[in-house]
């Protein structure tokens, strides 16, 4: 068994994070253990594409567009010392978010709208990771606008684009470049790739704030 | 300055704890970001508990929120939707008398009708938007195939997300062209010719709009079909699903070309 990150290792080819809770959206747990699947999460596919987030487990995030907490549940492992406020706009998928929240001491769930970071700029608090995996075509305003509240100078960033929300018209490849110029205007870009064959069309950018 | 924190208020020296911190949480807002840090402040009034009682705040608000909005905004939507119909009627309306007017004289009676019309295109852009705000939230898949207007459209005519999920694809192509459905049916009863509807309110979407006649029908059942699935995802799990909005526009494509 070979460790990748914190709490995350390559357990017989498959990826999994060290765990003492159950299965959240139907993935296999043996002996604490959780699988993740690249297919349902885009964290765990950057990982199998070889990028990884150097984390030391009591850190603060700020995660945007949590879905019904696939990939939060995992995060959760990795930061268990941490805490991971989760924003998610949409009330059905929340529910299940909720049960998730229930159950782990270290997600804050909210039900807000990320491209209004100033509706919950009294509750989060100043964070030293965004995660933003929300399919939308203002997602980078909205990084920004969240990366202005509460990331402190110095503070990282991963955010998943996919190319068909940004503009469903243009090429992919041109899409993610000008996404790219667009961080790099305001942030380090450390990183990025394609996440396929587990996401097509889509890519990863991990950057941090310098200024 | 004042700054509003889920547990109260603080003006820069003391922080008035809230007496609520359900309520205080949800107005938590300040118009640009705090120049401290909440979560440190936070622990200098709430001590080691700070984050044990900001995640039990954040769990009871959030149930509450939750079962609120599944259980009404469908049919906010839709009273949204029949109000939005007759403010476009109103403002039609108005604008035919006030050209009647202005035909016969002109008078400063004018443009009080005037500055009511712009009011009234006014309030049908605000209900728009609320429209759009509370679809992308129950219905965020419909949202992403057929946008807010479409989909909410769809919504009013089947009356609720739990009646439009029950209805098959060939309902929702047809959805809005009950009349000219309905003609068609009586006529073939009788044994004649008809001509049944191939679109009804999806007919509004550019991907359908814009194909030539003869491919018009083949889309519409395409989409109808499409988002027969997005209004289940939507009701019953919620999560976008990225290959529905693909799937549809590669469809256009192949209609396009051929």
């Amino acid at each position: 068994m070979k460790e990748l990150m914190r709490n995350v290792y390559l357990k017989d080819g498959t990826l999994v994070t060290k765990s003492k809770y159950g299965s959240h959206y139907g993935e296999k747990v043996f002996d604490g253990f959780r699988e993740w699947i690249p297919w349902r999460s885009k964290l765990a596919a950057m990982i199998l594409k070889g990028h990884r987030l150097k984390l030391k487990g009591d850190e603060k995030v700020l995660y945007l567009g949590a879905a019904s907490g696939t990939t939060v549940s995992h995060l959760a492992d990795i930061v268990d010392e941490g805490v991971i406020y989760a924003v998610e706009y949409a009330a059905k998928p929340f529910e299940k978010l909720l049960e998730l929240a229930r159950e782990r001491d270290n997600i804050i769930p909210l039900l807000f709208d990320a491209s209004k970071p100033w509706k919950y700029s009294g509750i989060v608090e100043k964070v030293d990771l965004i995660y933003q995996d929300i399919a939308q075509k203002n997602q980078i305003e909205i990084l920004e606008s969240n990366a202005e509240f509460f990331l402190e100078k110095g503070g990282e960033i991963v955010i998943m684009v996919k190319a068909r929300s940004v503009d469903s018209t243009a090429e992919p490849e041109e899409v993610f470049e000008s996404v790219l110029r667009k961080m790099g205007e305001r942030f380090k870009i450390v990183n990025h790739g394609s996440l396929m064959p587990y996401h097509k069309d889509h890519i990863f950018v991990h950057a941090y704030k310098s200024e | 300055m004042k700054y509003n924190l889920w547990f109260g208020v603080y003006d820069g020296k003391e922080v008035k704890l809230s007496e609520n911190f359900e309520e205080s949480f949800l107005k938590a807002e300040n118009p640009s970001p705090l120049p401290f840090n909440v979560s440190e402040l936070g622990m200098q009034v709430l001590g080691e508990s700070y984050y044990r009682i900001l995640r039990k705040t954040a769990l009871q608000v959030s149930e509450k929120q939750v079962e609120r909005e599944l259980k009404r905004e469908d049919r906010y939507v839709v009273a949204l939707v029949k109000a939005l119909e007759e403010i476009d009627e109103a403002i039609n309306m108005l604008n035919e008398k006030l050209e009647d007017i202005k035909a016969v004289k002109e008078s400063d009676i004018t443009e009080s009708f005037e500055s009511k019309i712009r009011e009234l295109r006014e309030l049908r852009k605000e209900v728009e938007r609320e429209i759009e705000d509370v679809m992308k939230k129950i219905a965020p898949n419909m949202t992403e195939l057929v946008g807010a207007k479409i989909a909410a459209k769809i919504l009013e005519r089947a009356g609720s997300m739990e009646k439009l999920v029950r209805l098959p694809a060939s309902k929702v192509q047809v959805i809005g062209a009950e009349k000219s459905l309905y003609k068609a049916f009586a006529r073939m009863r009788k044994g004649k010719k008809a001509k049944i509807p191939k679109h009804g309110i999806i007919f509004l979407h550019p991907f359908i709009r814009t194909l030539p006649k003869t491919k018009r029908g083949k889309m519409a059942r395409f989409l109808a079909a499409k988002l027969a699935i997005a209004a289940k995802i939507d009701y019953f799990r919620g999560e976008v699903d990225e290959n529905l909005y693909e799937s549809i526009r590669r469809r256009y494509e192949e209609l396009r070309r051929k």
